[in-house]
This record gives structure tokens, C-alpha cells and sequence, in this order.
């Protein structure tokens, strides 16, 4: 009779527990940030130096001072090639800007020439950045392109946004960084 | 019955014994080839379904045996410091075996748990079992058993 109970009551618990786990699922919102996570938001970028395609040096620790927009691509990736009028909008805007964004591609598992092709075909006169074996990408995480990181004047990440740039969001999360931002 | 408990309680410190020196013994020095190896096959490919970093040829993959083989090479940090950079990078997610820490450590501790559970539980049935077998014939059962043999007779 004692067992009957124990099994009785053991079972009420699971079920509750199964139940829980089911109305956590369908309560939880989904996660619609537009920001993604990453160990290294709020943290110093990492050191990372190259060069670029037209043979300059990259170090980012001397770009401190200014706003930095690293977008991570790819030549051949579909979303890279889609979000690439929205940098060319971009850089445009910044350009008059007095405290402009510096924008930098980092090239991600491609050849020089086939970028250089890519550039000189669609606009973007900004520097890129040559990354060979990929220790650009693994300094920031990044696995997947395109991804675009921005850092503040002081050399601290403050953004990560991973997939394809929607119209206007680069602008708006720079101008909302930059209007918050004290050194 | 007292031999054969020692039988057993020898068995079982044997075994415990080997378990030991086998978890405690080093294979020793590794190569540059051998940590990059062994750092890179507990890594997950971060764009691959259940791959390790040491079988994908995926580009990301790459990149990170890329690195691995870098600091390596540079010899400033040991192969766990190494699996905390790329961890930090890429996130918990990028470790194949959970670390033993946090709400990581519940993935060793419950099947733990669990079994020491089962075993508790196994072990009062059995007792229970055995104590509601009777130890001794009632005197119900020897009449039982009389009645039996006097019918057969």
C-alpha cells in the first residue's frame, strides 16, 4: 500500500516536471535581438593585425579613437553579396559625418583578386582586410558570414550582429552607440 | 561463504587499482602534432552537426585548427588555456565534453546521481523482498506438507 503511494507520487512529480518543460516551450519568447551574443561585447577587441588587399597594414589596436565596422565576408555568400549596397549606403553617410565610422571588410576564405573583383564591380572603397588562415575569425568567434562587429573610440566591442544587414540598421546602431557613448 | 567474500573484495580492489593507473598514466611528452591533435578533437566545428574541429574540413574548422596549431607552435599556453581561448571566442558550445564546472557539471552528476538512486532503491526491494520471505516453516506449513505426504502415501 506505502509503495503504491510512492510510485503514485513519483509519477505526479515527472508529470509536473514534463508539464513545466512544455509550457516553458510554448510561453518562451523566441530570441528576435538583432543583436547576437558573444563573450567579447563590453570586452576590448581582440589585437588583431593584417594587411590589406592593396598591400597597407591593418593593425585595429591604432584605429582607437575612432568608431570601427568590421563586416566579415565573402565573395561568393548570397547574404554578403545582398547586404553589400546597404555598406556602400553606409559609408556614404559616414563619409560626411564628422565623427565618422570607419568601415573595414575582413575577407573570409577567399582569394584577394576574386574580392578586388567583387569591389570594383559593385562600389565600397573602404580597406580589405585580408584574414589567410582565419585568425580574424576565430579572434572575433565568428563562423558564419556575414557577420559586422562596430567598436567605440576606446577600442571596446559594443556590437555584434550576425546574418545579412536589414536596410537602415547599421546606421541606426551606430548613431544609437555613438549618441550614448562617453570616453 | 567468508572465502568467497574475499574472492570478491579482492576482484574489486584489482579492479579499482587498474582503474587508477590507467586514469593517472601519462602516455608521455606529446608532440606539437600530438596537442594539436588532442585540442582539436574535443573541439565542435561550429557551423557541423556533431563534428569535431579535427575531422571537418569546414572553413570555420579550419580556422580554428589554424589557431590551435598557431598557439601551439608559439608555446605560451597550455592545451587548456588554448581550449578557453577558442571557448571564449565561440562559446560553451564549442566543447565536445562538457567542463566538469557551473551547470556544466550536471551532465556528470546526474546519471551519477541517477544510478546511485537506482542502486538505493534496488536495495531496499531486495531487503524487503527477503524480509517478507518466512525464515521458517509455520506450523500451518508443516501440517500442509503432512497432509501431502500421508495423501501420496
Amino acid at each position: 500500500m506505502k509503495s503504491k503511494n510512492l510510485v503514485k507520487i513519483i509519477s505526479t512529480i515527472v508529470g509536473i516536471v514534463i508539464a513545466l518543460f512544455f509550457v516553458v516551450l510554448v510561453v518562451a519568447d523566441p530570441d528576435q535581438d538583432i543583436v547576437a551574443k558573444s563573450p567579447l561585447l563590453g570586452q576590448p577587441a581582440p589585437a588583431i593585425a593584417s594587411e590589406t588587399i592593396d598591400g597597407e597594414q591593418f593593425v585595429l589596436e591604432r584605429r582607437k579613437g575612432s568608431w570601427v565596422v568590421l563586416n566579415f565576408f565573402n565573395s561568393t555568400c548570397v547574404p554578403c553579396i545582398n547586404e553589400h549596397s546597404l555598406l556602400v549606403d553606409f559609408a556614404k553617410t559616414e563619409a560626411i559625418n564628422q565623427n565618422a565610422a570607419e568601415i573595414y571588410t575582413i575577407i573570409n576564405d577567399d582569394s584577394s583578386d576574386a574580392v578586388r573583383e567583387f569591389f570594383v564591380k559593385n562600389g565600397g572603397d573602404w580597406p580589405k582586410v585580408k584574414d589567410d588562415n582565419g585568425a580574424i575569425a576565430v579572434a572575433f568567434g565568428v563562423a558564419r558570414v556575414p557577420e559586422t562587429w562596430i567598436i567605440d573610440p576606446n577600442g571596446m566591442v559594443r556590437l555584434r550582429i550576425t546574418g545579412e544587414l536589414s536596410p537602415g540598421l547599421l546606421s541606426e546602431q551606430v548613431n544609437l552607440l555613438r549618441d550614448g557613448f562617453t570616453s | 561463504m567468508k572465502t568467497r567474500k574475499s574472492i570478491w573484495l579482492a576482484m574489486f580492489l584489482l579492479v579499482a587499482v587498474l582503474l587508477v593507473f590507467g586514469a593517472s598514466r601519462t602516455g608521455g611528452p606529446k608532440t606539437q602534432q600530438d596537442r594539436i591533435d588532442s585540442i582539436t578533437s574535443v573541439l565542435a566545428c561550429p557551423t557541423c552537426s556533431g563534428e569535431s574541429v579535427f575531422v571537418s574540413r569546414a572553413a570555420a574548422a579550419d580556422s580554428i585548427r589554424a589557431e590551435v596549431a598557431r598557439q601551439v607552435a608559439a608555446g605560451l599556453r597550455s592545451d587548456e588555456q588554448i581550449m578557453s581561448y577558442i571557448e571564449q571566442r565561440f562559446g560553451g558550445q564549442v566543447l565536445l565534453v562538457p567542463r566538469a564546472t557551473g551547470v556544466d557539471s550536471l551532465v556528470w552528476a546526474l546519471p551519477v546521481a541517477a544510478l546511485v538512486f537506482s542502486m538505493f532503491l534496488l536495495v531496499s526491494a531486495f531487503v524487503k523482498w527477503r524480509g517478507n520471505k518466512p525464515t521458517s516453516p509455520t506450523s500451518q506449513d508443516e501440517q500442509i506438507v503432512a497432509r501431502a505426504l500421508n495423501e501420496r502415501i
